[in-house]
């Protein structure tokens, strides 16, 4: 017979293991952050030599440099403002696709739906060249709206498989309920569906939200004009072809990577609900 | 007013003015009697120095420049190519990838053949550059790409790939700092001194295996000759030839006597780079650009350049090295006359050592020389020895290539032979040689 004092040890000898598995998880996560963080404030000298992750001297005006240098006032705003615009046309578009090919039974559902599917497996860059043909011929290149309209049909796939499996599992009742008060097909969508696809929802800002805010190629191909640029191209002016200034790179990785952390800070508690809930099932 | 609700106001204006800007507000040019020249290009470092030599041609010429940067090149490179599919190059271009990938825009005429403003003067633009830096952007009759023979682009700058060593670290081994090694004798009994020395000998980037097939070619050069090598990409020389197999002994003698550093065949460049930067290393294999990259790491770095240290007498040594990068005209430009003036202009003498001085690359053209710094010098002298795969009119298939340096790479481990090595790529030389008839 194993006495309590068995067991209490070895309750506490399996939670130490698992924090200490958990502890180095973190820790490898948050090591490039810090890395980043204590480079962005070395001399692209001292970068090679001193390897400390706190320097011997402290070098903000990196984030000066790399603001000024990068250009990044502009591209940053420029961000921010494609973010938004992809994510909320992306929110729209999808729950409305996920809503009608849960709910509604029309022709060519499932085709059209394994279509959207197919989408996810064509790899971006082997349609930069149609997209910029495609662009050109409809006079959208170079423009905002080109590029938004771009991301958001990269993004659409990906967020009406997501919804679809959330809207599917969502109990009919609901709906029944809002129909016998007299809501229509757009009202239930509105007032049912979407406040009750929160966490589903807050999954989807946030995995659209980093592509947006990460993207930088097809920017780069569709845009000639440097001030329709976003952040992260203002980054590459940092990483040649040979050399490649990482305290300002440093600097601006970590201005860039602040509002995405800020967004995922905000919406954490809705992801782990989206993700326990079984929101990203399937 | 909740605070909630006027933060959401604040945002929704904020966003509707971005909005409005972004979407509404063209950025159309406004109309000019003079044409605006625009340039393409992918080179971050030297972004600084175009916009100062646009500002200076403009204060000349009355001309605007618009230098425009799209980096990183892989980048760069997918927007040439979609631009040049939508009929959207600018005036000034350049071309990054295979010459193959260069001939393929010739054919499809969007580059337009400067052999003639080259040849005005009696060739006073043409032979104001190395010969062998205008030789990649150059295409000869018989030449296996099918385009008009022609000067189709301008160097900008050049690039060499040699050896450097480290001068402190020479007297540190009691060696004469100004005599780099001048025969590979020589260049192996400073090996035994730095194993004795317990330093780093020599780094290099031969992780990514181009660097060794680079200094097998230059070996391969200095034993056999140009003929021989050709004639063997050709397939008419094996690779089991004894001069193969000499070259390829050499990797092992120098594992031998201690002169490659710990780890090299998994070493990317970028670490050689640090290592040789941070005195570690007392000799480096890199190319000239390295003197930017080294400034920054170390701006105190005493060094010099010099030729590979020859096996035999028979033949030159030889080294890769050749335009690094140039300037294409846009065969439908509407400004290409004014596009030809402004790009003749930055490979004149003077602006090409400013263009040197401003960015540590050597320039592409001969006289500007003695305005650059010692150390590029160094790296210039050498461009008579350079030679590059891409001017050898023939091509070794990637296999071959991949079996050769790979093969070095056992040897440097002492997994195989250099015979076995040899015997091993002529093998896959045969096999490719079968598939191509």
């Amino acid at each position: 017979m194993k006495s309590g004092l068995y067991y209490k040890a070895k309750k506490i000898i399996v939670n130490t293991l698992i924090h200490i598995f958990l502890l180095t998880v973190s820790a490898t996560c948050i090591f490039p952050l810090l890395w980043m963080v204590s480079s962005s404030l070395k001399t692209q000298e001292t970068i090679f030599k001193d390897i400390s992750l706190i320097p011997k001297t402290f070098h903000f005006e990196n984030y000066y440099f790399a603001w000024i240098e990068g250009g990044f006032g502009r591209n940053f705003l420029n961000s921010i403002f494609y973010t938004v615009a992809v994510v909320l046309g992306i929110i729209i578009i999808s729950s409305m696709a996920a809503y009608a090919f849960s709910r509604f039974k029309f022709p060519g559902r499932n085709i059209l739906f394994i279509m959207f599917m197919a989408a996810m497996m064509i790899p971006i860059p082997g349609a930069f060249v149609p997209l910029y043909i495609l662009l050109n011929k409809l006079g959208l290149r170079n423009t905002a709206l080109g590029y938004i309209l771009c991301m958001i049909n990269v993004g659409l796939s990906t967020s009406i498989f997501l919804l679809k499996t959330f809207f599917d599992k969502m109990p009919k009742e609901l709906e029944d309920a809002a129909r016998i008060d007299g809501c229509s097909k757009i009202g239930i969508w509105r007032h049912v569906a979407l406040p009750l696809s929160k966490p589903v929802l807050a999954v989807v800002v946030v995995l659209n939200a980093l592509i947006v805010w990460n993207e930088y190629v097809l920017a780069l191909i569709i845009f000639d004009s440097k001030p329709l640029m976003p952040l992260q191209v203002a980054l590459m002016t940092f990483q040649g072809e040979f050399v490649t200034k990482y305290p300002l790179l440093m600097a601006g990785l970590t201005i860039t990577a602040l509002p995405i952390i800020i967004v995922y800070i905000l919406m954490q508690k809705y992801i782990v609900k989206g993700v326990t809930q079984g929101a990203v099932v399937g | 007013m909740s605070v909630r609700r006027l933060i959401c106001s604040l945002g929704f204006l904020v966003f509707s003015g971005l909005f409005l800007s972004n979407i509404l507000g063209c950025s159309g040019q406004k109309g000019s009697s003079k044409p605006t020249i625009t340039v393409w290009h992918w080179m971050t470092d030297r972004e600084p120095a175009f916009k100062e030599l646009a500002g200076w041609y403009e204060a000349k010429y009355g001309v605007k420049v618009n230098f425009d940067l799209y980096a990183p090149s892989d980048a760069y490179l997918q927007k040439v190519r979609a631009a040049a599919q939508g009929a959207n190059l600018p005036d000034i271009f350049g071309i990054l990838g295979e010459k193959r990938d260069f001939a393929s825009f010739i054919k499809a005429g969007y580059i337009l053949d400067l052999t003639p403003y080259m040849q005005e003067n009696s060739n006073a633009w043409k032979d104001s550059f190395f010969s062998k830096a205008l030789a990649v952007n150059e295409f000869n009759l018989g030449d296996s790409y099918g385009v008009k023979p022609g000067i189709y682009g301008a160097p900008i700058d050049i690039m060499t790939i040699q050896m450097v060593y480290n001068k402190s670290l020479f007297k540190q081994l009691g060696l004469n700092p100004n005599r780099p090694p001048q025969t590979f004798a020589e260049f192996l009994e400073i090996g035994k001194k730095i194993k004795e020395a317990k330093l780093q000998g020599l780094v290099s980037g031969w992780g990514e295996i181009w660097m060794i097939d680079c200094l097998a070619n230059n070996y391969a050069f200095n034993i056999m000759g140009k003929d021989k090598v050709i004639a063997t990409i050709k397939g008419e020389v094996p690779y089991t030839d004894p001069d193969w197999i000499k070259v390829l002994s050499l990797f092992k003698e120098m594992q031998e006597s201690g002169i490659l550093a710990y780890g090299l065949v998994t070493m990317v460049n970028k670490t050689a780079e640090q290592l040789f930067a941070n005195e570690r290393a007392v000799f480096a294999f890199n190319g000239s650009w390295c003197v930017n990259v080294y400034k920054g790491m170390n701006p105190r770095l005493d060094y010099a350049a010099f030729l590979p240290p020859k096996v035999s007498d028979k033949y030159p040594m030889a080294i890769w090295g050749g335009a690094g990068s140039s300037f294409m005209v846009s065969a439908r430009s509407k400004n290409k006359e004014e596009a030809v003036k402004f790009l003749r202009w930055p490979t004149e003498r003077d602006q090409q050592a400013y263009l040197a001085q401003a960015t540590n690359n050597l320039p592409a053209n001969k006289e500007s020389l003695d305005q650059i710094a010692s150390v590029l010098q160094s790296f210039a002298k050498a461009m008579d020895s350079a030679t590059h795969p891409r001017i050898w009119g023939v091509s070794e298939f990637s296999p071959v290539i991949e079996a050769l340096d790979k093969g070095i790479q056992s040897i440097i481990i002492g997994e195989k032979t250099p015979k076995q090595v040899a015997e091993q790529v002529q093998r896959i030389k045969e096999r490719e040689l079968a598939k191509k008839r």
